[in-house]
Formats: structure tokens, sequence, C-alpha cells
């Protein structure tokens, strides 16, 4: 299968170059640095009330960890919000790579499993602590684990892309 | 100062620490003493801190004197000498924040981790006494009158030096294959989100965001952060010694690595000056002592900062001047 030929529009394209080539500090490593940190947030947030479900620091008060959703959201948003941008820098590497789209899927899963815990765990004020615990564990270790695939498919993008650019094989 | 002076001034501490360390550790068998016990434990903990730096140094120390009438396999014989040296010296770091971490819990680091500290820090200081021995032979040949370029072993150096690996072979094995690298990579990114979490959730609470947690079971989180600051200082470590002159020549690389020295220091204020034992009692609600904050502060900026540093190694990799 061809590479379809919007990518190289894309690439071609003064905001693409700019994104890619920019000496600027706000440049394409800036971007990844706010990729890293919105990823430090919002899987950093998540391993915690997770870990917490499955047992550690169990003097902790459970509905306190409420709060680290809003973390967990900022995180995310972040970065959709650079993902895209990085996306728009190279998008034949991201779009021709296999590993992107697992690394999507896991992303999804985890951000769905995120979601049920949010609602069937810390939803239900009138839940015990042993109740919402119940409930969560098999959730926690789902989200673990998406993370975790999340987190290494993200990694071995470089390792794992055909493609630098359109017409421009990967080292 | 370039690297070679550098390298000069930091080698004292891995060697002599250890003797120091080791020392305090067999004296404290004579009188069960426990505090000296503790001393011991965190003289191994620094030491394994600043053996890291020192380490890395000497691969810019090598850059800077190697070439005609310095013997490269005197230097090769040194740098394994190091490779193995280095890792009996961490492993004896981490058992001594593993007893540590008992001693807070318990009142003593369990039997099995004297044990273990015992045999490493033994072994570790031998190790490391024949890695500055190696090291010196490099460029005082004093010491061996007419052996200046030639590699001599004596019985017990023939022996250590099987297991020594040859540092050619080793950067091979770390780097040529680039799923290893991405595989170290990724869980250097897993190190640095349980630190993140862990770490970073005690430091803000701390610092008087969501009172409603008590502040001792955040603390019990800190496993886990250890042991991704642990995957991160081995992963780190391979990686330098896979591709190090991608991070020699990098001001943010070692911008990176004094940061992460100075939460060493953070470290030692928080747990040793007796602010960790007022932190501990803050219930639920309760703000925690000021000083207390001013760590977590210091702890929270210099993390985020090392997570910066070490994303722009990579496009900021030649800003040390190299030897000509």
């Amino acid at each position: 299968m061809a590479v379809p030929e919007i990518f190289n529009t894309i690439e071609q394209t003064a905001f693409s170059t700019w994104l890619r080539e920019s000496p600027s500090f706000f440049g394409f490593y800036f971007i990844l640095l706010i990729h890293t940190i919105g990823m430090s947030l919002v899987v950093g947030a998540n391993a915690v009330v997770d870990l917490r479900i499955l047992g550690v620091g169990s003097g902790l008060p459970l509905q306190p960890l409420k709060r680290l959703f809003y973390v967990m959201w900022t995180g995310l948003g972040i970065n959709i919000a650079s993902g895209l941008l990085l996306l728009a820098a190279y998008p034949t590497k991201s779009l021709t790579n296999l590993d992107f789209y697992v690394k999507l899927s896991f992303i999804a899963l985890a951000a769905i499993t995120m979601w049920k815990i949010y609602v069937q765990v810390f939803g239900d004020a009138s839940l015990s602590e042993a109740a919402m615990i119940a409930k969560g564990k098999a959730l926690a270790k789902w989200s673990l684990f998406f993370w975790l695939g999340a987190v290494s498919a993200g990694r071995l993008l470089s390792e794992t892309s055909k493609y630098l650019l359109y017409g421009v094989a990967n080292r | 100062m370039n690297f070679a002076h550098l390298h000069l001034l930091l080698n004292h501490f891995p060697i002599i620490g250890m003797i120091v360390g080791v020392g305090l550790f067999l004296v404290s068998f004579f009188d069960k003493n426990e505090d000296l016990r503790r001393g011991s434990y965190i003289v191994f903990v620094g030491i394994a801190l600043l053996s890291i730096p020192a380490f890395l140094s000497g691969f810019g120390a090598q850059q800077a004197i190697q070439g005609p009438g310095v013997s490269d396999a005197l230097i090769n014989r040194h740098e394994g000498s190091a490779l193995l040296s280095l890792w009996f010296v961490e492993a004896t770091g981490v058992l001594a924040v593993i007893g540590l971490w008992q001693s807070q819990r318990l009142s003593h680091p369990s039997h099995g981790n004297v044990l273990a500290v015992l045999v490493l820090s033994l072994l570790a200081v031998g190790l490391i006494a024949r890695t500055g021995n190696t090291g010196g032979d490099i460029r005082h040949p004093e010491i061996h009158p007419g052996e200046a370029t030639t590699v001599v072993e004596g019985p017990l150096g023939s022996f250590i030096s099987h297991f020594e690996p040859s540092p050619e072979k080793f950067v091979q094995l770390v780097s040529v294959n680039k799923w290893w690298w991405g595989f170290m990579m990724a869980m250097h990114f897993i190190g640095l989100i349980l630190i993140v979490g862990t770490v970073g959730l005690l430091d803000v609470r701390i610092m008087g965001f969501m009172k409603q947690l008590p502040v001792a079971p955040l603390h019990r989180f800190l496993p886990w952060g250890l042991a991704g600051l642990g995957i991160n200082i081995v992963t780190g470590l391979l990686a330098f010694v896979g591709q190090s002159d991608n991070y020699i020549y990098s001001g943010v690389f070692w911008l990176k690595m004094l940061s992460l020295l100075l939460l060493g220091v953070n470290a030692a204020a928080f747990y040793l000056t007796g602010i960790f034992g007022r932190v501990e009692t803050v219930a639920a609600g309760e703000d925690a002592p000021v000083l207390a904050r001013f760590v977590a502060a210091t702890s929270l900026f210099l993390w985020f900062a090392v997570i910066v540093f070490g994303r722009y190694i990579q496009p900021l990799g030649s800003t040390l001047p190299r030897p000509n």
C-alpha cells in the first residue's frame, strides 16, 4: 500500500516544517517535553490510584484520591494537544507505523478503564472503602497493564518507524 | 577544569568512601551498635550516588588523555574493572536503602539484609581497590618500573579479570541491538512515571495540597518510587556506557546528573535532620512544618529539572568542547 500523498502535503506546509526544523526553544523538543510531562501526570496519578486500590499504602483513605482524576484528565488533555502537534510534524513517520496504532489502542483502553474506575469506584459516595476496592481491583490491574503497554509502545516508536518523512526512510 | 581533572577529583569518593563505610559497618558488629550500622548504611548510599559521576567522568578522562605515550591496554583494563566494581558499589547502596527502610519500620535492618550488605560491601571494596590500582597504573609508570605500557596481572588480578567485561564487547552488547535499546528506554520512562507518581504526590501533599490525605500512608508508596529510581539508574548507566559520546559532551546531561546529586542532598536533609519524623505525624487536614514544605518544593523542582534536562540531551548533544 502506497504512502498517502496527503502526508507529503502536510509535511510541506510551513507549520509542519517549523515544528520539525525550528531552532526555537519552543520547537519540536519542547513539544516532546510537554508530551513527557503530560504522560507523567496521567500515568503517574493513575498508577498511584491503581496501586492504592491494589493494597499499597492501605492507611491512605481512598475517597480523597478522587481529586487525582483532575490531574489525569489534565495530563491526557495536554498529551492529546501535544500529540496532535507531534503528528503534524511527522505524519508519515507515525501514520505508516503499526506501533503507533498499537499505542493509540492501548491509550484508548487505558482511558476507558480510567473512566470506569472514576464512575464505578469513585462515583458512588455511599460505598464503603472495602466495597470501592472490591469493585476496582480488576479495573486497577487492567489499567496498569494498558498504561504499561501505551508507554512501551510509545517509546518504541522511533525503533519501529519505517519512514522519517515522505519518501525518506528511517535511518 | 577538564574531564581528566574532574575524574581525578571524584575518584577518591568511591574508593575512600567504601573503605570508611565498610570500616564503620564492621565496627558496628562489635557493639551491636545500631546507630553506627545506620551510619555505615548512609555512607553506602551516599557513595553509591557519588560513584556515578566518578564513573561517568572516566569516559571523558579517557578521551582527554588517550594518544601516543598512553597505553590503551591499561585504560581498557581499568575501564573493565570499573564496569564490574560499579555494579557492586551500586548493589551495596540499594541494599543499604532497603536496610534503612527496614530500620525505620522495624527499628533495625533484617538479618538477611545485614548479611547481604556484608558480602556485597566486602566484594565492592576489594573490587574498587583494584579499580583504583589499575587506574593509577595508567599514568604512574614509577609504580611498576619496566612495565609502563603492558598489562601484567598477578594471580588474584588474573582471577578477577575473568569477571571484568571487555569494554568493547560491553558497548556492543548495550547499543548495537535497537530492540534492547528501545526496551531500556521504555523501562527508563516507566521508572520516571513511578518516581513522579509517588514522590510527586508525597511532595505535593507536604506542600499543602490534597489535605484530606494523612502523610504517613503516602510515604508507604515510596518504595515504588525508589524501585523506579533503581530502574533508571541501571538503564541510565547502561545507556551511557553504550553511547558515552552522546552524553559526555552534552552540558545538559551533566546538569541532569548534578540535579540528581542535589536530590540526594535534599533527601539527606529530609531524613537525617528530623524533618521526616515531624512530617510522619501530620494527619489529614493538618499542615506540614515549613521546613518540610521547602524540602518538598525543592524535590519537585529538581525532579522537574531532571525531566527537562533529560529530554534536551538529544538536541543539545554537543555543547561541551571535545579534545582536539
